[in-house]
């Protein structure tokens, strides 16, 4: 007769093993490798709680301080590869196969560890992608994260910096793994409970805060008047006319340009309550201009941003907030949020290839895809209409009749047409290509695929793709948008001028946009003080970002 | 908010004299057509530009003839090179035989590494002139408040001047905060800590400690009134106090002269023996008598203002 509860079994098992090292819950820091020794089995499949922002970075060490003669082969199932320690397991054999997400500063050491065969490469997932597999076929037998404090029952207070723990534990703990949670303290009453204590087996005391990076503060003081007439571009060529209410920025400097742009140049249009209203979006100190001047209804945040705490909590009408007054963030809520329930994703980019592939994956670096292509990407389940998704839709396939017309998210990829390092944004061949014929795999880490795409802004103008009628029309737009770069001067200059007149492309006159007006004066702040001063000294930006 | 006036910080040389001096009376001297550039910088295969990061010339305020020099700190750093140097060295000496006041907007990193030697003899030409000049008479202001800050030579020089005026963005120093972590080590100093690196050589601290004398907004409008105002304070402070307030007539200035320097040499002695122990500028702070000191970086310009005008260390006797 079959056993039906061998997991349950086996996690009783673990438990039992952890209690040696183990006051009830709490486990004695001076032992962890002991104990992560005790409840970890070789080859299981491990979920190491870290992804661009919040990091288990005390687990992490004591991961990496096992005995690999003890535990090897481990799965490692993590949305961020981002410390250290997190390939310094494959380094010594503790783990040996990966499934993530994120790898922005290991990217060019996990490309030589993949090359160099020490990682057993999984998939390279979207955050929301790798959290759903967590429910199938992946769910981890272990599950490391990281709280800002718990209290002696083992509930805990994940905060501000909530992200992906919700996710993680739901997968981890109901799917009869066992969850190891490390916090900053001890407390006897916790501000507000964001994971019940039966769902969380150990606790370890770290004794200080779990990292954050800092990731989506861009200082003013460093937009370029380049990018400050790319964000004119799209909010004059882009937003106005779609009317975009519901949408996600990227990280990148040409959207933080647009969101310093909307109390001024926005304002100037006339488009207060017309855009930009409702976001799927990480607390960018750079929106608090926007904010404060009226223009932003609601906000729903992946994760948060260190220094802007208190300024999230005296906003709750904009903010998701607890009963304690502290923001909610929730990484997969708002991945889904992002794809479903905005009608535009703009961010930047590294490499667009002249079918509109785009990829921030180069030959040497691998940064994964995080969040961007669920961002990126149309959602065919949608099914609600909006003004702008309909719009675009009806641009793209003008002949179907309007009750049976899909509508179109808007994809806009905006950037110099010379990134850093005077790169070229625009490339023959994508660097994500070579990559998948070095490490032969079945897929491109393409980041945007070019049937999402629908709009690439530079400095030279807006090339729509909706617009465009077959892959003639859409290079020749690409190349149109190119500016100086080898793809741009391969344009076909009569079809470009053509293209313009169906406004496929939009230079900046033709929008009635001097570029000798994009200065730096356009910004409702210039400098990381200029925001911590629209906050009304809310914001407490970090050491790294300050000059006073 | 930030719209309504002109970073001084963002500003490049020439947008600085223009904001400083009376419009249409800059007259450049050794300009761009001339392409008086670096006879060094092609050896390492490095761009020159055509007035070698430094404009010079002369000029009025408020009607009143003066010389002015700016650096531009988006070339090279602002750094001194061989003929950066000499045109500044040419203007100060001019200053002297003209008895012209001058007005010098720092925006250095120091000597440009690329010409050392050139930059190190001319900093030394420079000090040489600041002084010679002030010995005569003349005002020499500098204006700190960009980018690159003033460090290295340009902090030597600095020192030599008359009147220092200075916003919060400003930094003054010789050795900068990477040279000393890579020397010292990063528990001695940290240069990627920001907050610490503005705290020891920013605008503040250096009002604070009388290493600058007025402080200012990052406002070119603020600038050029505490130049107005520098211009017409005596150009050796001697034993008038609240100078600014004594204006000078013009060939009523006494110079620089050994009891001025006297005098600097026991203030730098006193504040050794005051703050010789202080591991970070807080705990100068505190010394100085300001009970809540941490608050002074988040503090804004005018209630700084008042704050340093109670307890700062004045250097009004020794300028």
């Amino acid at each position: 007769m079959r056993q039906w509860n061998t997991r349950k079994q086996m996690r009783e098992e673990r438990i039992a093993a952890g209690r040696g090292f183990a006051t009830g819950k709490l486990v004695d820091p001076e032992t962890l490798v002991d104990f992560l020794e005790a409840v970890l089995r070789p080859g299981d499949r491990v979920c190491l709680e870290g992804d661009n922002q919040k990091q288990a970075d005390v687990l992490a060490k004591g991961l990496a301080a096992m005995d690999p003669a003890r535990i090897h082969d481990l799965h490692m199932v993590q949305s961020g590869v981002v410390l250290p320690e997190h390939l310094d397991v494959f380094d010594s054999g503790i783990a040996k196969r990966l499934d993530f997400s994120y790898s922005g500063p290991q990217s060019a050491r996990i490309a030589r560890m993949l090359f160099g065969g020490k990682i057993e490469l999984g998939a390279i997932h979207t955050y929301l992608e790798l959290f759903a597999r967590y429910f199938v076929d992946l769910t981890p037998q272990v599950a490391l994260i990281a709280a800002v404090s718990a209290d002696r029952h083992g509930n805990l207070y994940t905060g501000p910096n909530t992200e992906d723990t919700p996710t993680v534990v739901e997968a981890t703990s109901f799917g009869s793994g066992l969850v190891i949670a490390q916090v900053g303290e001890i407390v006897d009453t916790l501000p507000r409970v964001d994971i019940p204590g039966d769902q969380v087996h150990f606790v370890l005391d770290a004794g200080r805060p779990f990292y954050v990076e800092p990731l989506f503060t861009r200082d003013p003081a460093a937009m370029t008047e380049t990018q400050i007439l790319t964000a004119m571009l799209a909010i004059k060529g882009l937003y106005q006319p779609y009317g975009v209410r519901r949408l996600n920025h990227g990280i990148g400097f040409n959207t933080a340009a647009i969101e310093l742009l909307l109390p001024t140049y926005g304002e100037k249009l006339g488009l207060k309550g017309k855009i930009c209203t409702h976001w799927a979006l990480n607390p960018h100190p750079t929106l608090i201009p926007a904010i404060e001047a009226g223009w932003v209804e609601q906000v729903h945040c992946f994760g948060s941003e260190v220094g802007m705490e208190d300024y999230l909590a005296a906003r709750p009408d904009i903010f998701f907030t607890g009963p304690d007054g502290s923001l909610r963030s929730n990484r997969a809520f708002s991945q889904t949020a992002g794809l479903y329930a905005c009608d535009m994703f703009i961010g930047s980019t590294l490499q667009i290839d002249l079918a509109g592939h785009s990829s921030t994956i180069t030959a040497n670096r691998i940064a994964g895809f995080g969040g961007a292509p669920n961002m990126g990407s149309d959602a065919r389940g949608r099914r609600h209409p909006s003004a702008p998704w309909l719009q675009a839709g009806a641009e793209a396939d003008p002949d179907t009749a309007a009750p049976l017309r899909r509508g179109r998210k808007l994809v806009v990829q905006i950037g110099e047409t010379f990134g850093e390092g005077n790169a070229p944004l625009f490339v023959e061949k994508l660097g994500a290509l070579e990559l998948a014929e070095k490490l032969d795999l079945d897929l491109a880490p393409i980041m945007v695929y070019a049937d999402d795409t629908t709009h690439i802004v530079t400095e030279e103008g807006i090339a729509n793709l909706l617009l465009c009628r077959n892959a003639d029309e859409r290079e020749q737009a690409i190349r149109g948008v190119a500016g100086f770069t080898e793809i741009g001067r391969g344009r076909d200059k009569a079809m470009v001028e053509r293209l313009r007149e169906r406004k496929i492309i939009q230079r900046p006159e033709d929008l009635g946009i001097d570029p000798l007006d994009a200065n730096r004066n356009m910004l409702a702040a210039r400098s990381i003080k200029d925001l911590m001063l629209a906050s009304g000294g809310l914001y407490r930006p970090p050491s790294r970002f300050r000059n006073w | 908010m930030s719209s309504l006036h002109q970073s001084w910080y963002e500003a490049g040389a020439r947008e600085r004299i223009a904001a400083l001096v009376d419009a249409g009376s800059f007259t450049e001297y050794v300009g761009p057509e001339r392409r008086e550039t670096s006879p060094h910088l092609g050896i390492f295969d490095l761009p020159a530009q055509f007035d070698d990061g430094i404009v010079v010339g002369a000029a009025t305020v408020d009607g009143t003839p003066i010389l002015i020099a700016a650096q531009e700190g988006r070339f090279m750093g602002g750094a001194f090179g061989e003929v950066h140097g000499a045109k500044l060295t040419g203007l100060l000496r001019a200053a002297k035989a003209l008895n012209r006041d001058v007005v010098i907007a720092f925006d250095t990193g120091g000597v440009r590494l690329q010409e050392a030697n050139a930059g190190e003899i001319a900093i030394a030409e420079i000090m040489r002139a600041v002084t010679e000049a002030r010995i005569a008479g003349v005002r020499v202001v500098g204006l700190i408040g960009g980018r690159a800050g003033c460090y290295g030579g340009g902090g030597l020089i600095a020192g030599c001047c008359s009147t220092l005026i200075i916003s919060e963005q400003g930094r003054i120093s010789v050795t900068g905060p990477e040279v000393i972590e890579t020397n010292k080590g990063v528990e001695e100093f940290d240069s990627r800590d920001r907050a610490l690196v503005w705290r020891t050589m920013g605008g503040k601290h250096r009002t604070l400690i009388g290493g600058a004398d007025l402080f200012v907004d990052d406002d070119a409008a603020a600038f050029r009134a505490a130049m107005l105002a520098a211009l017409v304070r005596p150009a050796k402070a001697g034993s008038v106090r609240n100078a600014s307030s004594v204006p000078f007539g013009r060939g009523e200035r006494p110079g620089l002269d050994l009891a001025t320097l006297d005098a600097e040499q026991d203030r730098l002695e006193r504040r050794i023996a005051r703050f010789g122990d202080a591991a970070d500028a807080t705990d100068i702070w505190r010394t100085l008598g300001i009970d809540d000191a941490r608050a002074i970086p988040d503090m804004p310009s005018a209630a700084f203002a008042t704050l340093a005008a109670q307890y700062r260390e004045s250097a009004d006797d020794a300028r």
